[in-house]
């Protein structure tokens, strides 16, 4: 206990927890105001210059002027070096390349000096897609652009899963399991690190044997990993309420009108979306609020956030013992990260595995990887954020039960690795021993 | 006070010790000594239960010793160290209380030795601002905090400087006078010579030898005296003549003399004053004791040289 509290004392009254603390959801926080802002950005503008020599668009693109998009004609053709680099035509951020064939191959080619968001790029389509549409029906057809967009009725098909009508398992909730997860494995990450730090420093200094002949090395370990641990979970209490706190401050002051259901009625603005007025909000209204209503909405925090604690807890005790036994056999401190490296792999491994869930859900290799221990943190996560279909909750306990007793079992494989490491200085670790000191009672 | 029966431990196939015994009374300042690589810091570090023994059993104060006697117990290992960003007062602190004290009892300890030391200016101080000498003095205060029955020392004179050494042995005295009862392992045979009542010597993992100071040096004596007079050395050789032989002399002034001498034959201490009276003038006359580094190489070397 008095290992853990000074092991936590430490780390706590260290400059760069503080730092730590304070700037890294500053930092999370500006990133999502960033998104935030990137994706209301709608007045963004662009001005786009159409070489059009065979006058396949005739020189005119759409009915009603779109306001963030400025559309110009040249005369002839213009070569892609000479639009880059001529001065008069630095005012144009994109060439758009229009030949004859385009009413047969169906494309287009966009040059642009800065790289366009997906709005914009999505918005040009569709207005050259519209104008096309025109021309076409005016070649082709007896219609009036008029009838046409009668009989052409947007239709979107929307696939429903028979277990969730209501598409609460989305993608994009999945998506927010793994950013909860890679959190769970950066704060692992950061954290083992720390105990791995601290116990190569116990054996630098030589302190190491001075508390052994007070405590165990069991003590020692656990006392090391909870002190550690605890400092890891103050400090991701900061980081919850900053972050949760300028949330809340973001989405009162800074974007009301984000969560204004009216805004987010997403099947009656695709209805709409053949009136060109419209399509503008569409557009604009999609993309952030979607993001919004996620980070707002749609994830039920009260059922993610006691799992993502418990599933923190377990994970970080088995990284956290595996981390400790390796300080401990360290011989010095460079020598360690030979040892390390595999465990950096393995955290990646187990980071990219939730990715890998989160595409093939219903794989048997996501059946095993969520209840591996290694990565079942960040498999979890991301089955959880879209919630567990019905029948199915025991899956996530019997993954917590797993995760736990994995996380016993590391501790006493650590505890052995340290007890027979923990005196051995400045020799070269070789797997051998590692081998022999886990034999070794 | 502490009872070491039969203790036995190897790494892998290496033996470190072997059945080794030996027991250390109360009140008493023992030295355990031995050549690098004996055993010596095994030996310590299963007394204080870091490392189990593979066989043997450890007795303190009459039973067998469990984890609770540590807190009797201050140990101040080979190798030693602090944590270097912590403060002296609060490292103290921290230690003492891994010793099963209370926050208050532990700052009482830390007031008395900050005061006896000296070093109350230290205290809010991280290690890394002090000198050598003065973590050397504050890592001793740490062993001691606890006022423990028995102190063990793993080469206590080694890297501490020659100040830090005269002020520990000092300490240690005075701990012996208190009832208190102390284990060292050292090379240092003069500091061994000056404070130890007994030694164990442990030599390629058995023990070689236990007994007090002069009971191993009287068992190696050579027969050898030594006499200081005031005279003619020739008259000095003229008067031993066959009966004894001189080993060597120191001149200490033009007439004064320390000469040492063998016997020969039945001829004792009593045959060479006679011999001498009336021949110079004796100002004193004693038997020449081995050191304890003779007697540590006399035990040590022939073990050597017969492998």
């Amino acid at each position: 206990m008095l290992i853990a509290i000074r092991e936590w004392k430490e780390r706590v009254l260290s400059r760069s927890f503080l730092l730590f603390s304070i700037l890294g959801p500053l930092v999370v926080l500006g990133l999502v105001y960033l998104l935030f802002a990137y994706g209301g950005q709608a007045k963004q503008s662009w001005n786009v210059l159409i070489a059009d020599p065979s006058g396949v668009l005739k020189g005119r693109i759409l009915v009603d002027e779109d306001i963030n998009i400025k559309y110009s004609f040249a005369d002839g053709y213009i070569e892609m070096e000479e639009f880059r680099d001529a001065k008069k035509y630095q005012q144009f951020d994109a060439l758009f390349e229009v030949n004859e064939k385009v009413v047969s191959n169906k494309v287009g080619h966009v040059f642009y000096r800065e790289s366009p968001s997906v709005r914009m790029q999505t918005r040009v389509q569709f207005n050259v897609e519209r104008r096309l549409e025109e021309v076409m029906v005016d070649q082709f057809t007896d219609f009036s652009i008029q009838d046409y967009r009668k009989i052409k009725q947007p239709l979107n098909l929307a696939f429903h899963d028979v277990n969730d009508p209501n598409d609460e398992a989305s993608d994009l909730r999945a998506w927010v399991g793994l950013f909860y997860g890679v959190i769970i494995f950066i704060f692992i990450f950061l954290f083992g690190m720390t105990i791995l730090r601290s116990v190569s420093r116990e054996k630098s200094n030589r302190i190491v044997e001075v508390l052994l002949a007070s405590v165990s090395p069991n003590q020692m370990m656990l006392g090391k990993i909870v002190g550690v641990g605890l400092s890891a979970m103050l400090q991701f209490l900061i980081w919850l309420l900053i972050i949760a706190g300028g949330l809340y401050l973001m989405r009162e002051t800074l974007f009301p009108d984000m969560l204004n259901a009216a805004n987010m009625n997403i099947p009656e603005l695709s209805n709409q979306v053949a009136n060109p007025s419209y399509s503008e909000q569409y557009f604009s209204a999609y993309e952030y609020n979607q993001f919004v209503e996620l980070v707002y909405n749609k994830v039920n925090f009260s059922k993610l956030l006691p799992f993502f604690l418990l599933f923190f807890v377990g994970g970080y005790f088995f990284y956290g013992a595996l981390f400790a036994a390796i300080g401990a056999t360290m011989g010095s401190e460079s020598d360690g990260q030979q040892f390390v490296l595999p465990l950096v792999f393995l955290i990646c491994l187990a980071v990219y595995s939730g990715y890998y869930v989160l595409n093939y859900p219903e794989s048997t290799l996501s059946a095993v990887l969520h209840y591996l221990p290694f990565t079942s943190p960040v498999v979890v996560m991301v089955n959880l954020a879209p919630e567990y279909p019905a029948g199915h909750e025991y899956e996530l306990y019997l993954s917590l039960l797993v995760l736990l007793m994995s996380a016993f079992a590391m501790l006493g494989i650590a505890a052995r690795l340290y007890k027979n490491g923990i005196l051995q200085f400045g020799h070269r670790v070789r797997l051998k021993h590692i081998l022999k000191w886990l034999k070794r009672t | 006070m502490l009872e070491v029966r039969n203790i036995s431990k190897s790494f892998y196939r290496k033996e470190a010790l072997n059945d080794v015994s030996m027991k250390v009374n109360k009140g008493e300042i023992f030295g355990l000594l031995g050549p690098n690589g004996a055993g010596k810091t095994t030996l310590i570090r299963i007394i204080n239960r870091i490392i189990e023994p593979d066989e043997g059993s450890i007795r303190f104060d009459g039973d067998i010793m469990t984890a609770n006697d540590l807190t009797r117990i201050g140990y101040l290992p080979e190798e030693r160290g602090l944590y270097r960003n912590m403060t002296v007062e609060s490292q103290a602190m921290f230690l003492g209380r891994l010793r099963g004290f209370s926050k208050r009892d532990v700052q009482t300890k830390i007031d008395y030795w900050f005061d006896r030391f000296e070093i109350n200016d230290w205290r809010k101080k991280r290690i890394e601002e002090l000198s050598k000498g003065m973590a050397q003095k504050v890592q001793f205060i740490c062993t001691v905090l606890h006022e423990p029955k028995l102190l063990i020392l793993d080469e206590p004179f080694s890297g501490f400087d020659p100040i830090n050494v005269e002020l520990i042995k000092q300490e240690l005295i005075e701990m012996r006078a208190a009832g208190k009862t102390v284990i060292l392992s050292s090379h240092n045979m003069k500091s061994v010579e000056e404070i130890c009542d007994r030694v164990a010597l442990i030599h390629e993992s058995r023990k070689v030898t236990e007994g007090s100071i002069s009971e191993l040096q009287m068992e190696r004596k050579s027969g050898l005296y030594a006499v200081r007079f005031r005279g003619n050395m020739i008259a000095f050789v003229n008067a031993l003549w066959t009966g004894f032989e001189v080993v060597d002399k120191d001149i200490l002034g033009d007439d004064r003399f320390v000469v040492r001498v063998k016997m020969r034959g039945d001829n004792s201490f009593e045959d060479l004053l006679k011999v001498l009276i009336g021949q110079v003038q004796i100002e004193a006359a004693w038997e020449v004791l081995p050191s304890m580094q003779d007697v540590f190489i006399d035990i040590v070397q022939p073990v050597d040289s017969a492998e």
